[in-house]
Formats: C-alpha cells, structure tokens, sequence
C-alpha cells in the first residue's frame, strides 16, 4: 500500500473521530443558561415552526444554540484571542490588548443618535427644575493614545462634543473628559471594562457634586473596602484574554456621616425593600451588579442628611459606582435607568418633586437613539 | 449555514456522511439529495422550496429542448424561456432593477440564494448544451436536482456530462474521504486564518480616511484585498470541493494559484477557472466561429472578460475590472516580444492585478480612480505610523499567504528529487489537517462561523 493511500485513511479515520467526539461532547454535554465569564444568556434549542424554518431563523439558532454549548467554548475563545493575537494585530473580536489593559477598538464606528440631545431637551421643556448632563468617556477614550492612529477618526472627545452642542444652552454640561485625562496614571478605569473605577468615579463625583453646588468630601474621609481582586469586565467578556491582570472592586464610606435610612427598588413587575446599596452575593456572579444589584428602572434612595434637598439621577451601568458617593449629601435620590424601564418616567415619580436631574452616562450609551423614548411619556 | 461553521463541520457534515453511508446503493442518490435539500432548508425552507423550483423549471426547459431538438427553431422557444427565466432571477437578486417584481412575487427584500450566481451559469450551460445537441436531457428528476442543488457543489461550475459521470461512481473509499478531508480543511484554512486575516487587515486600510492614506498603505490595503478575495473565493471553492469527494464526487479544482504569476495571461486562465471556462464554451467560442479577424477576436475576448466581470459585481466597476483584464491581456500578447517583460514579469502582472482589484473593492468608479491616486502618491504622503504598524503587525501573515498563493509549496513536492519530502509531507499529513481543523475550530468559536463573504455570488 502506498504512503499516499495509507495517509489518506489515516486522515479520514482521524479527522472523522474529531468531529464524532466534538459532536458527543457538545450533544451530552451539561447545559448551561447563562454564561458567567461571557456575561450573557446562552442560546436555548430553538423550537421549530414553519415560519421559522421558512426565513431562515430556525438554521440561525440551531448553529447559535451549537456554538454557545460548543464543547470547551470559553477555553476556545480564549485560545481563539492568543491565536489572534500572535497572528496579527492585537485586535480580537473588537477589543484592542495592550500589556496593560483591555480598550474597546471600535469606539469610531460609534455614531452619538441626535435624538438622544432632543428628548433631553424636550425633559427640560417641562421641568422646573435645574438639569445637569455628565457624559462619561469610555476608557478608550482616556486611554485613546495607545490605540493605532487609525482607529481613532472619531475620537470620544469629540463624540462627547457632539452630544453638548445637541443639548439646550440651559443644560449645565459638565466636562469629566479632562478631568479623567488628567488623571490618567492612575488606577480611574479598570483594566478589563470599559467603566470607571470606584476611584476615576471618586474624582467624577468631586467635580460634578461642585457643579451641582455641595463641597466635595475629601479622599481621606472615606474608608475604603477592598471586595474583590478578581473582577473581569465587558471588555473580557468579549475575548476571555485572562493575561491581564484582574480588577479590584472598591467600596467608599463615610463613617461618621450620613447612612442610608431606607432603598425602595421598583422593577417592572413590584417592589422590593433594600438596607444598603450594595448586594455583595453577586460576586460569585456578575460582579460588578455588586454596586447596585440587578439593573432595574427605579430606585428610591433616602438618607440621614438633613437637607431636605432631592436629586433625580437619571443613568446608565457608569453611574454604578458613582451613587455611593452622592448619599452625604441629599436626604433622597431617585435613581432611573432608562434601559430597563418599560413604562414611562411618570409611571414612577413626578420629576418636578427634585429641583435637580443629574443625567450620567457614558458616551457608549448614546448611540441608541431609543433610550429616552420613555422620558417624556 | 455555511460550510465553515461549527453547525456545519461538527453537525451536518459528519452526520451525512454517515447516512450515505448506510443508506444502500440503490438509494444512495436520493439520500443525497434530501441531505441537499435539508442544507437548504438549514439556510431556510424558503431557500429549498426556490432551489426546487428553480430545478424544476429547468428540468422541463432541458426535457423541451430535447424534445424538439431535432426541429432548432421549435426547441429554441424552450431554450429562450429557460434562459429568460434563469436571467431574470438572476438581475432579480444580484441587482435592483426588478425590486418591483421582486416585491410583487412577495420575495421579502433580505432573502439572497446562496450561490444563486454559480447556479444561473449551471442551469444555462445546461440548457444550451442539450439545444447544441452536446448531450441528450436528464430525464432523471433526481440525478438533475443533484446537479442542480448538490450540497457541495453549490459554490462549482462542471459540465452535466462530467456531474453525470461522477454520479456514477457510488462506491467511495476510505482513503477518498481522507482526500476530501484534506482538501476540505485546506479550504477551511484558506477561508478562516489566510481570508480572514487578510480581510481585516484590508478592513484596517479601508477605516483610513482616503484622503489622508499614504502610498505604501493603498499597496498594503489593496494586496490584502487580492489575497482576501483569493483565499475566501477558493477556500470556499475547496471546501466543496473536498466534500464532493467525500461522497466520491471528484470536483474540478476552482483556482489555479492564478496570482503572482509572471504574466497577465496566466492570471487569466488560473482565476475562478470553471467561470472563465463558461464564458469561453458559451459566449467567445460561438462568436469566435462568426469571424476570423484578429480585431474582431480580440474584442470577443475583451467583452467575454467584461461580463465576467459584471458576473463578479453587476455594476461599472465590475464592468471595469473584467475589461482591464481582458484588454491586458491582449497587450500582453503584442508586448510580450520586448524582453524587459520577461525579467519584470511578476512585477507588472502584480501592478495590474491590484489596479484591477481597485476596481473590483471600489464602492464606485470615483471612489476607486480616487484609491489609484493614492497609491500613486497623490495625497504626497509615501508611508507613515500606520503603515509601520500595519507592517509590523501583519508582515509575517502577509508573507506567509503570498507564499501560498503561489504553486512554490506544490511545486516543491512535485520535484523527482524532492521524493522524500514528498512522503514526509504526506505521512505527516492527517496530523497537519487535524491540527488545521483544530486552529480553525478555534477562531471560529467565537460566532460560530467564519463568513467574510467579500463578493454576494
């Protein structure tokens, strides 16, 4: 018998026996909902059905639902992101590593939605109150200049521009981009997120609480908890490049000041009652939900100060960490999250009942125009 | 699904090799054709109820044409119905001229015929065939749909005669799975880590703002995207290939290490070979029977090279690609007796490829003339910081598929003294191909599937 011949069949037997056990594996193989170091739902087996078969989305899910429970999935991403990553550029699936830090690299395909600066001004149009709008940078934003020049034809600064100049004259536009630039040695994002730090949130908080007219509290009143060394971020999520060094996740109190007498936390379907803001049972899970649990669309925060002064903070995840900072100094905080709401505003508070609305965001969120259709219903 | 998704490799694949495997002899074309037909309706069952239909009107077309054959006028009503109708669907979805009657028909906009290109070229190749008395019309509906709609081959061009013959041949051994493994993977690879690659980096060029790229760019962009469409169109012509001879289908081989080749000429003739093919049997050749006059002939060729082009992109800079092809190589044919071409050879036909290829990524005419004056200095920039770090990033993978974009690898092993490496290479290579598979499963473990379709055929 030939080499050639010989060679073949080894190949067929060989090449074979990978796809048959690939296939076992992948078919008995446990089953998961939800995927931890992904961060998000795995697909379910789709359920067939005529119409889905006809435009193709019953194929579509078949070959998600095979490739979310694909036998040693995460272990393949991550092998995925090295292979890359030695091949060529040290982009994969979006994410720009440097030695130091995950940064997301498609931060200039990002269009800011024009929409987004017309319903805060049409909020405005309607409250008696003072709005304030802090649109946060991305860390690719602060830490831009270690990306290669031609990924940067749209950078932050000037998307974050954009939403400004959109917005009403008598919005109070807050620049925290400079600040953060400024500040750019130190430990104000993590390594593997896009967001800020408890610490980059800290300095955020100390120019925005002057905007809004309170004297900040001093970086050595605070006492700070370490929670946890081990968080990995959105930025991870999306390539599973674990050669970076892992996040702490801070907690900032006060010890001689104010608490917190009482958190009402409304979700779509009831209400719930809460003590602290924090939830440290999700550090077995989506750790960085630590900061204010489960995303929902309204919280109501009542402190000790005795002020009587409210703030209504409308935000996205970038505030997370930032509220902690904001209880020494409002007796009430309404806290809406335009993502998750399926009512409209007034379903939950009467805006006029806070003399200020702070809006938070980062600048990745404007680019959903849609986010604040139910601000003004 | 695509041939290179885990669906398709870790699913599909393996399980239809098993059921043609067990299925007996007499049954073994049909379990080839519900296995065609469960592919399809993977893609979606609207996919499948068009591929039948589309099979369907030409099966009687070809019935009709042989029926009259011996009267030409009467089988040309057939022969002309056919054809209308395969070109119809054809400009139904490779452009928008018929969006109305698209709409009419209830066809909903987002719906594309995998492959709907290669199988207008078949079915009218077909037709014509049985009209010019080639062949007589398959009567089997089965054997034709296999033609028609064979998994494998959605993506391949052969004559009914050659399908017909490879029908035939039932028994499949192991070492012919083992073949088509091999080639199977190659294309994979070609697809997934050569294609992929060059894809992105194409991409990074493209995200430059023309107006600010440098020369050396517009070089490195335009080559990735002559590597790119190289390595996507014959990786996935490969995979096919490769399937086919897993089910003892011995599929023609698409590309012919066509560039880097030292003459336009051979560009030519080793690009999409089974494509050019056609529009030598079924467009030049006629004409070329109607008139001997070297001007005439040259024109022919030009033309012929010009619709090949708009088979590639229906519109002006498909046009343009295929006519500076064919007009090159006509020069080529004048200019060839100065020496200096011969020495240069690489070098210019490398030159006009890429200008060919401008025109072939260009999104329209402007943009492209704009892209040529890149490259050729015309923003005064010769190279800056991105094209140091696109060199030092890509470099190495550039290198390494321009080396296997050229026959150097094959013709290596082909040399008698080189009989030892030969068998090197072949011992060792089912652990090559498992461990291509295995880097390909990696990085399309992501999405699930690779598919960086550059052209819609």
């Amino acid at each position: 018998m030939k080499i050639s011949e010989i060679s073949g069949r080894a190949t067929a037997v060989l090449v074979f026996a990978v796809m048959a056990v690939m296939l076992v594996l992948t078919v008995c193989g446990k089953k998961e909902d939800f995927s931890v170091a992904e961060d998000r739902e795995l697909a379910d087996f789709p359920e067939i059905s005529i119409s889905a078969l006809m435009d193709g989305s019953y194929g579509r899910q078949l070959a998600g639902y095979m490739t979310d429970h694909f036998y040693g999935r995460e272990k393949l991403i991550s092998a995925r992101t090295r292979i890359e990553y030695a091949m060529c550029e040290k982009i994969v699936n979006g994410i720009y590593i440097s030695d130091d830090m995950l940064l997301d690299a498609e931060i200039s395909s990002r269009r800011i939605a024009p929409e987004n600066a017309d319903s805060v001004n049409d909020f405005l149009s309607s409250y008696s109150g003072t709005v304030y709008f802090a649109a946060v940078p991305t860390s690719s934003g602060v830490y831009g200049d270690m990306l290669p020049d031609y990924l940067l034809t749209n950078p932050e600064k000037k998307q974050i521009d954009f939403l400004y100049n959109g917005l009403n004259d008598s919005i109070r536009k807050i620049d925290t981009y400079n600040i953060l630039r400024m500040l750019n040695d130190n430990y104000i994002y993590y390594r593997n997120d896009s967001k800020l730090t408890s610490y980059g949130a800290y300095y955020v908080y100390r120019t925005i609480i002057q905007k809004l007219g309170f004297q900040p509290l001093s970086y050595d009143k605070y006492t700070i908890k370490h929670v946890t060394s081990d968080f990995r971020g959105n930025l991870y999520s999306r390539c599973l490049y674990n050669s970076t060094k892992s996040d702490i996740l801070d907690i900032y109190s006060y010890s001689g000041g104010a608490e917190i007498t009482s958190c009402t936390v409304r979700t779509n379907n009831g209400i719930t009652y809460r003590n602290t803001l924090n939830d440290e049972s999700f550090l077995s899970g989506d750790m960085y939900r630590m900061y204010l649990g489960n995303e929902v669309p309204f919280m109501r925060i009542k402190t000790s100060v005795n002020n009587n002064k409210k703030l209504l903070l409308i935000k996205d995840s970038y505030a997370d960490c930032f509220v902690q900072f904001l209880i020494q100094h409002y007796s009430e905080i309404a806290v809406i999250s335009p993502e998750s709401m399926t009512k409209p505003l007034s379903s939950f508070i009467n805006p006029d009942n806070y003399e200020q609305t702070l809006f938070l965001f980062g600048i990745d969120s404007m680019d959903n125009g849609n986010l604040f259709d139910l601000l003004n219903g | 699904m695509t041939y290179s998704s885990l669906l398709f490799i870790y699913g599909f694949l393996p399980l239809s090799l098993l059921v043609y495997r067990i299925a007996p002899a007499s049954l073994k074309h049909l379990s080839l054709f519900v296995l065609s037909c469960v592919f399809c309706t993977l893609n979606s069952l609207r996919f499948m109820y068009f591929m039948l239909v589309y099979t369907v009107v030409n099966y009687f077309a070809g019935l009709f044409i042989g029926k009259f054959r011996k009267r030409k006028s009467l089988s040309a009503i057939p022969l002309s119905l056919g054809v209308s109708f395969d070109l119809l669907i054809f400009f139904m979805f490779r452009t928008d001229c018929l969006d109305v009657l698209r709409e009419k028909s209830g066809i909903p906009e987002e719906f594309f015929p995998l492959g709907i290109s290669f199988a207008t070229l078949t079915a009218v190749g077909y037709l014509i065939d049985i009209f010019r008395k080639r062949m007589k019309p398959e009567f089997n509906f089965i054997k034709f749909a296999l033609y028609m709609m064979f998994f494998p081959k959605l993506f391949i061009i052969v004559r009914y005669k050659t399908f017909y013959r490879m029908l035939g041949n039932k028994k499949v051994t192991l070492a012919d799975i083992g073949d088509g493994f091999r080639i199977f993977v190659r294309g994979l690879a070609k697809k997934v880590i050569a294609g992929d690659t060059m894809y992105m980096l194409y991409m990074a060029v493209r995200s430059i703002d023309i107006w600010k790229m440098s020369a050396v760019n517009g070089w490195i962009g335009m080559t990735a995207y002559l590597l790119c469409v190289y390595f996507v169109l014959s990786g996935i012509a490969d995979m096919g290939m490769g399937i086919g001879y897993c089910f003892g289908f011995r599929l023609p081989q698409s590309f012919n290490y066509p560039v880097f080749r030292t003459k336009i000429r051979d560009f030519a003739l080793n690009w999409h070979v089974q494509i050019i093919y056609w529009f030598r049997r079924y467009f030049s050749k006629p004409l070329y029977e109607a008139g001997k006059n070297r001007l005439y002939k040259n024109i022919v060729f030009i033309t012929a090279w010009c619709l090949a082009g708009l088979w590639y992109r229906f519109d002006p800079n498909g046009f343009m690609w295929g006519f500076l092809i064919g007009l090159t190589v006509v020069l080529e044919k004048y200019l060839r007796r100065f020496r200096f071409l011969k020495v240069t050879g690489i070098i210019y036909t490398y030159v006009i490829t890429i200008i060919c290829m401008v025109f072939l990524s260009g999104e329209d005419i402007t943009q492209s003339v704009n892209y040529l004056l890149v490259m050729l200095g015309g923003n005064s920039i010769f190279a800056d910081s991105v094209t140091l770090y696109l060199l030092k990033y890509y470099i190495i993978m550039l290198l390494i598929c321009m080396y296997f974009s050229t026959s150097l690898f094959r013709n290596l092993l082909m040399r008698p003294q080189k009989n030892c490496l030969k068998n090197i290479i072949s011992a060792i290579s089912p652990v090559i191909t498992v461990i291509l598979l295995v880097i390909c499963t990696i990085l399309i473990s992501y999405t699930g599937s690779s598919e960086t379709f550059i052209l819609k055929l």
